[in-house]
């Protein structure tokens, strides 16, 4: 039967594929949508000040922009087609694929096809994907590191409430909370690459080409990033075990004459977590998407500076694409989120 | 045309940044005292001439290339860096001081053959020059690269000489070519395999400079990838591509089939080439301290932070090379919006601009530049020295000559305009400010209206309509020339011709017919001394008529890597000569 | 099962003149509490909310314990478990449990004793029950922290348990979560796993506060029976005098941090001696009193434990209190014996608390009109 007897237990995973299923439906539409606002976005917004396909297309012809240059790229990048017909054909390279003529012949982009930049006429899927790699090294690397630290110091000022230890630590979080990232990255970089050159030359390596200097290039990064949301966790985590430790299960507990320690972390932490866990899932969603400030203080190649460059050269189908994988990973992280509420919650009810 | 330096962003902490360098200030550990090593001593010598090869050589970028692809790019830094890996008809000579702006064959015998009605050029081949597969190059190689600038739809980047110079403008392009071996360019015929002759439709002297450009770069029809042909451009130069990932690195090779004794020019030092793109400006400038890498790519010089730095530090310092850029800062005065109509109110506005705030603006003679009293900067050949307005010796205008000037266009107590300036740049912003306040001096009242810099010569300052109806008598600008002579530098910003609708670099709309004429006489003037000596005569005159106030000649302050070797700065590139680095 | 007699045998038998110093005499019976006083330092000043309270309980006798809210009466059952440990609370007095004082203990000592020896059930079955963890898995966790056996054997224990307390399909429910039951259900689990390693003492607080009317009964009876079966003593806090009088073999009445009246039920209920125990009777609902007067409530409101009224803290609210000459606002009234095992602490003499009881309290609580008339009468 159970492995474990009267351990808490999943609550028929089985009974929530339904659910599930509808989410993933859900996650459809909703990046549709995401990449419509996009598109409008894009190109409405300037229509609406007034500005032409021509003026558009000027803008990616580089420094010497003829006539003749700007109407063969407006015509090459679709400008002077409809916004329904652009539109369409971007989602049919989605789905698809789609063909472009880079010149002597056609190269074929596979689905999911996001284009091609319209700055380096590259495709973008490819570009993202090997950026992903280093966002994810970051975010993830980060998220152990703040998860960790946070919650720790967060509980042990929940226990230590009004002591020094506690006024301290809330107010190197208060810091933490406050000081923008690129500053802490930069005095960060200044001190420990530049001055100290105990991390020299802070370049990202990939894990699988040499994990440890993957890890040493990566642990300034992560503590920068790290420091702002162990700030956030430890004052969450605080709060959340001062006002798990005041509820009545926990006198029940101690009634029982429960060692203190498990008091705390089986009956308190484990209850003040919950909500934790899930803002740690939407925290973590988001910076796959991207960590922007971090990526640009520290010249890492991630999605969040790529997001960045995008924006500035104004290339939309890297916008799109990265607007997209963006949603993805937001609206999957909730989807996981509430699976793991249920999981964690057994009141919760799908 | 106006070619584009890069200009990277400080990143938001550069207040930290300086607060923590100043307090800082760490003796480099890098940074050994030499000899050699001496402020500016780049700029008219060799630092560290050493043949000792091997190592590897990074570059950092703040920004990507706009193009590897020879074909397909307009940056300064990236003229000079394709140089690594291609060889053009001609080039420009790799040595410090003016004679870098001096034309030299490269993979053409010898400079090119005029004909006598100058409607045809005609450059031989050096034979065995082979590409870094090993195959050989032929003329055919270098028609076609040419050909492929005609296609704009795949490479819209480069410049537009070719089409505009040449015959055939309406030739479509290689990629919608039908001809047998895609050599339907009527206006570039190849007699043999070793032997190219262009066509003009009308004759043009520097013809050279045009046959510099990188566009000459020989493609292998075969191995053309169109847009992608910048992921593995085919090599004719000392290293090769090895791998590109866009947007973040590129790693050049040695190329076993270079020639040294073909190309004295350039030398093979470095066993590798790593190019990192998109790294935080700062951080460059920390890293060239640091020697985690050699070169900053964009040649632009150090951020202000780092500025800071180089110039407090003496060892930094003796690193630093305060080089000329080739660009000129000024100030258009539009000859068709009244009272500028009238040429002594434009002299009113040459002598009351103060020279000194403009050089302020731009910041100071280090980091800004040099007072300028001519049009053509000193790094252009045909640049003589004069100065109509006193700029050099009453850097603060002269405020009675203005009024005399004023009341000769009969507005002795001043008269009403408007100054456009470039908003996202703060330098054109200060300038603006400045000049308001120097020609209210005698009365000249200016209103400044600020534009974005992406649509300033498409919609704004660069279309005729609009500055006349907003009453755009002053335009801030700046520019550079695509090659180092009076008419790369003059022609597209004084010449009558060049007016056009939109998109227009003739902002006052200068329309002199002694102008023009000169012009015209010189592009048929093959004799080199006296061409330049006409561009030195236009640029006089265009001084004489007022229609532009030159601000300063732009320097840099560049840092150099005491770990580079044969390090000096190429005046046409202004910048450090990327074709002769090595390593210690 | 018999249930535990209320006539007084073997009940609350204090020593003659039961002043608020520490008796020296040997703790006697299973639970002894001398002169407790819980005293809580905060910003506002000094809570008094337990201000020297003594009582005696034997195994298998109820004692019910009545006050308002903030009478002390939870800060009691609490210092007694020792749950005190940790806040700022500091304690005086004594708590000898089956003859080991807990006061004093180191507090390792008395958690082992905790939800061994003496165990506590809750007002609120559903908070005080952890959400996250099945019913059985907190039941077999308080059994294994005082019993090394296996999980197994914890689990049949508390399967055991849970149909013991009336649960039906115990083995299925065992697994269930604290939501997935009925209140009355939930507070048998409760009463379950407090009785899971046979506690000597069960102090249940408040625990049909939050229960339905007819579910109390239920668990009345469950309680009941419990404690016949297993012989502990059982202290039920309440503030319903019904409780009070179908469980409870002794009454201790607290007001104020303090005990005004402690005696056997029959004596409380049948002849109560304290103003503010009378007040209670009157509070009580009653079906048999006329419509408009079923309910007679005390006027004014409980007072602030940290500014204690001064002398008698019930007698800004006590209708007898100027009878007392200035007593009632002077001097504190000390438990004194109005009858054998029967104390009172009121500044009124005995005959005058008997007088009015018999001619004025009593007729109004039986209901009927001519008490009523007789008391208006001059």
């Amino acid at each position: 039967m159970l492995r474990c007897p009267g351990c808490p237990r999943a609550p028929g995973l089985r009974a929530m594929i339904p659910f599930i299923v509808r989410r993933l439906v859900i996650t459809v539409f909703l990046l549709l949508v995401v990449s419509m606002i996009t598109f409008a976005i894009f190109f409405l917004v300037p229509r609406l000040a007034g500005q032409n396909s021509y003026q558009l297309a000027v803008q990616y012809v580089g420094r010497n922009p003829t006539p003749a240059a700007v109407h063969a790229i407006e015509r090459k990048l679709g400008f002077d087609q409809p916004l329904v017909v652009q539109y369409g054909r971007f989602v049919r390279g989605i789905v698809l694929g789609a063909h472009y003529d880079a010149g002597p012949d056609k190269t074929y982009c596979p689905p999911p096809c996001f284009g091609y930049s319209f700055r380096n006429q590259q495709p973008v899927w490819p570009m993202m994907l090997s950026d992903l790699p280093v966002t994810a090294s970051l975010a993830f690397g980060a998220a152990v590191l703040w998860l960790v630290f946070g919650t720790a110091i967060g509980v042990l000022s929940a226990l230590r409430r009004g002591t020094v230890f506690d006024r301290a630590a809330m107010g190197i979080a208060l810091a933490g909370v406050s000081l923008p990232i690129f500053f802490t990255g930069l005095v960060a970089l200044e001190l420990f690459s530049f001055k100290w050159p105990i991390f020299p030359n802070v370049q990202y390596v990939g894990l699988t080409q040499n994990p440890l200097l993957w890890a040493r290039n990566l642990i300034l990064p992560w503590t920068t990033l790290a420091f702002l949301y162990a700030a956030l966790y430890a004052r969450l985590t605080r709060a959340g075990m001062l006002e798990t430790m005041g509820e009545d299960y926990i006198r029940t507990a101690r009634a029982k004459g429960l060692a203190e320690r498990k008091v705390i972390v089986k009956h308190g932490l484990r209850a003040a977590l919950t909500p934790i866990v899930t803002i740690f899932g939407m925290d973590l969603g988001l910076l796959l998407g991207g960590a922007v400030l971090t990526e640009f203080t520290f010249s890492m190649h991630g999605l969040g500076l790529f997001t960045v460059l995008a924006i500035q050269n104004n290339d939309l189908p890297e916008i799109l694409g990265v607007v997209m994988l963006a949603a993805f990973f937001v609206v999957i992280a909730n989807l996981i989120v509430d699976i793991l509420y249920a999981v964690v919650d057994p009141r919760v009810r799908y | 045309m106006k070619r584009r330096r890069i200009f990277p962003f400080a990143a938001a902490g550069v207040a930290v940044a300086l607060g923590l360098a100043a307090c800082g200030g760490s003796s480099n550990k890098s940074a050994p005292q030499q000899k050699s090593s001496a402020y500016n001593a780049a700029i008219n010598g060799v630092v560290n001439p050493s043949s000792h090869k091997g190592g590897t050589l990074t570059f950092d970028l703040s920004s990507v290339p706009d193009s590897t692809d020879m074909g397909n790019t307009y940056y300064a830094f990236m003229w000079n860096t394709v140089r690594l890996y291609s060889r053009a008809l001609v080039t420009y000579k790799s040595v410090p001081g003016a004679a870098g702006n001096t034309i030299m064959p490269d993979l053409a015998t010898s400079l090119g053959q005029v004909s006598s009605d100058g409607l045809t050029w005609t450059y031989h081949l050096k034979p065995n020059i082979k590409f870094e597969d090993g195959t050989t190059v032929t003329s055919q190689d270098v028609k076609y690269a040419v050909e492929r600038t005609y296609a704009k739809d795949v490479l819209p980047n480069g410049p537009s000489y070719f089409k505009l110079l040449l015959k055939d403008p309406s030739y479509p392009g290689p990629y919608k070519d039908k001809t047998p071996g895609k050599m339907g360019l009527t206006s570039i015929t190849t007699p043999d395999a070793s032997t190219i002759v262009f066509h003009l439709a009308k004759p043009f002297s520097e013809f050279d400079y045009v046959a510099a450009l990188p566009q000459t770069a020989p493609v292998p029809p075969a191995k053309d990838k169109g847009a992608n042909y910048q992921l593995h451009p085919v090599s004719t130069g000392p290293y090769m591509f090895q791998s590109y990932q866009p947007d973040k690195q590129f790693v050049l090779v040695k190329n076993p089939n270079w020639d040294p004794a073909t190309d004295p020019n350039r030398k093979q030092l470095v066993n590798k080439f790593v190019f990192n793109l998109n790294v935080n400006a700062d951080t460059i400038d920390q890293n060239l301290f640091h020697n985690f890498a050699q070169v900053d790519m964009a040649g632009t010089g150090v951020q202000a932070a780092g500025r800071a730095r180089v110039l407090s530090n003496p060892a930094l310092k003796a690193n630093a090379d305060d080089a000329l850029s080739g660009f000129l800062w000024f100030t258009y005065i539009n000859t068709k919006v009244k009272p500028l109509d009238n040429v002594h109110c434009r002299r009113a506005v040459e002598y009351a601009a103060d020279k000194t705030a403009y050089q302020t603006a731009y910041g100071g003679p280090v980091a800004g530049g040099d007072i300028a009293s001519t049009v053509m900067p000193p790094t252009v050949t045909g640049y003589q020295k004069f100065d109509l307005y006193e700029a050099t010796t009453k850097p603060h205008g002269d405020v009675a000559k203005a009024k005399q000037e004023l009341s000769a266009c009969g507005h002795a107590s001043g008269f009403s305009t408007t100054m456009a300036y470039r908003s996202d740049r703060p330098k054109e912003k200060a300038t603006a400010t400045a000049e308001q306040q120097a020609l209210s001096r005698v009365g000249i009242k200016l209103t400044l209206q600020g534009y974005p810099s992406g649509k300033y010569f498409t919609d704004f300052a660069g279309v005729p309509n609009f500055v006349h109806s907003h009453n755009l008598g002053l335009d801030i600008g700046g520019w550079a020339p695509d090659w180092p002579t009076g008419y790369g530098f003059l022609y597209y910003i004084t010449a009558g011709p060049a007016i056009s609708p939109a998109g227009n670099t003739n902002i006052e709309e200068l329309n002199d017919p002694a102008v023009n004429s000169m012009f015209d006489k010189a592009v048929k003037t093959t004799d080199t001394a006296a061409r330049n000596a006409i561009w030195s005569q236009i640029d006089r005159r265009v001084m004489s008529d007022a229609v532009i106030l030159p601000g300063v000649y732009a320097k840099s302050l560049l840092y150099r890597n005491p770990n580079l070797t044969n390090v000096s700065l190429q005046q046409y590139y202004a910048m450090y000569d990327y074709a002769t680095l090595g390593l210690k | 099962m018999a249930r535990a007699k209320r006539d007084g045998a073997g009940g609350a038998a204090l020593a003659g003149d039961p002043s608020p110093v520490v008796n020296s005499a040997p703790p006697d019976g299973l639970l002894d509490v001398r002169d407790l006083r819980v005293h809580f330092p905060t910003d506002d000043g000094l809570v008094k909310a337990v201000d020297g309270v003594s009582f005696r309980l034997d195994r298998g006798r109820t004692l019910g314990i009545v006050g308002e809210s903030g009478s002390g009466k939870s800060v009691t059952s609490l210092a007694i478990l020792g749950l005190h440990h940790g806040t700022s609370a500091r304690i005086t007095g004594e708590i000898w449990l089956d003859g080991r004082e807990l006061v004093s203990a180191d507090p390792a000592r008395v958690r082992q004793l905790r939800g061994n020896k003496m165990a506590m059930i809750f007002q609120d079955p559903l908070s005080s029950l952890h959400p996250y963890y099945s019913v059985g898995n907190q039941i077999i966790e308080a059994y294994r922290i005082h019993n090394d056996v296996s999980r197994q054997a914890a689990r049949a224990h508390a399967v055991e348990l849970l149909d013991r307390v009336g649960i039906p399909q115990a083995a299925t429910r065992v697994d269930d979560y604290p939501h997935q039951f009925s209140g009355g259900m939930r507070q048998r689990a409760m009463i379950a796993m407090a009785l899971s390693c046979d506690p000597e003492l069960l102090i249940a607080d408040e625990p049909t506060t939050a229960l339905d009317v007819t579910v109390q009964a239920q668990i009345l009876d469950l309680i009941s029976d419990l404690q016949a079966e297993f012989g502990s003593a059982v202290i039920i806090i309440t503030h319903d005098l019904g409780v009070v009088a179908e469980l409870a073999d002794d009454v201790l009445v607290m007001y104020g941090g303090k005990v005004v009246e402690y005696g056997t039920a029959e004596d409380v209920f049948d002849s109560p001696q304290h103003p503010y125990t009378w007040g209670l009777l009157g509070s009580m609902l009653r079906l048999d009193r006329e419509r408009a007067e079923r309910l007679i409530p005390i006027k004014g409101t409980p007072p602030s434990l940290i500014n204690v009224p001064s002398g008698c803290a019930f007698h800004p609210r006590c209708p007898y209190a100027e009878l007392n000459g200035g007593r009632s606002t002077d001097e504190v009234p000390e438990l004194r014996a109005a009858a054998p095992g029967h104390l009172v602490a009121c500044h009124l003499p005995l005959s005058e608390r008997r007088r009015i009881w018999t001619a004025e309290i009593k007729p109004s609580l039986d209901g009927s009109g001519q008490a009523r008339e007789a008391k208006e009468a001059p």
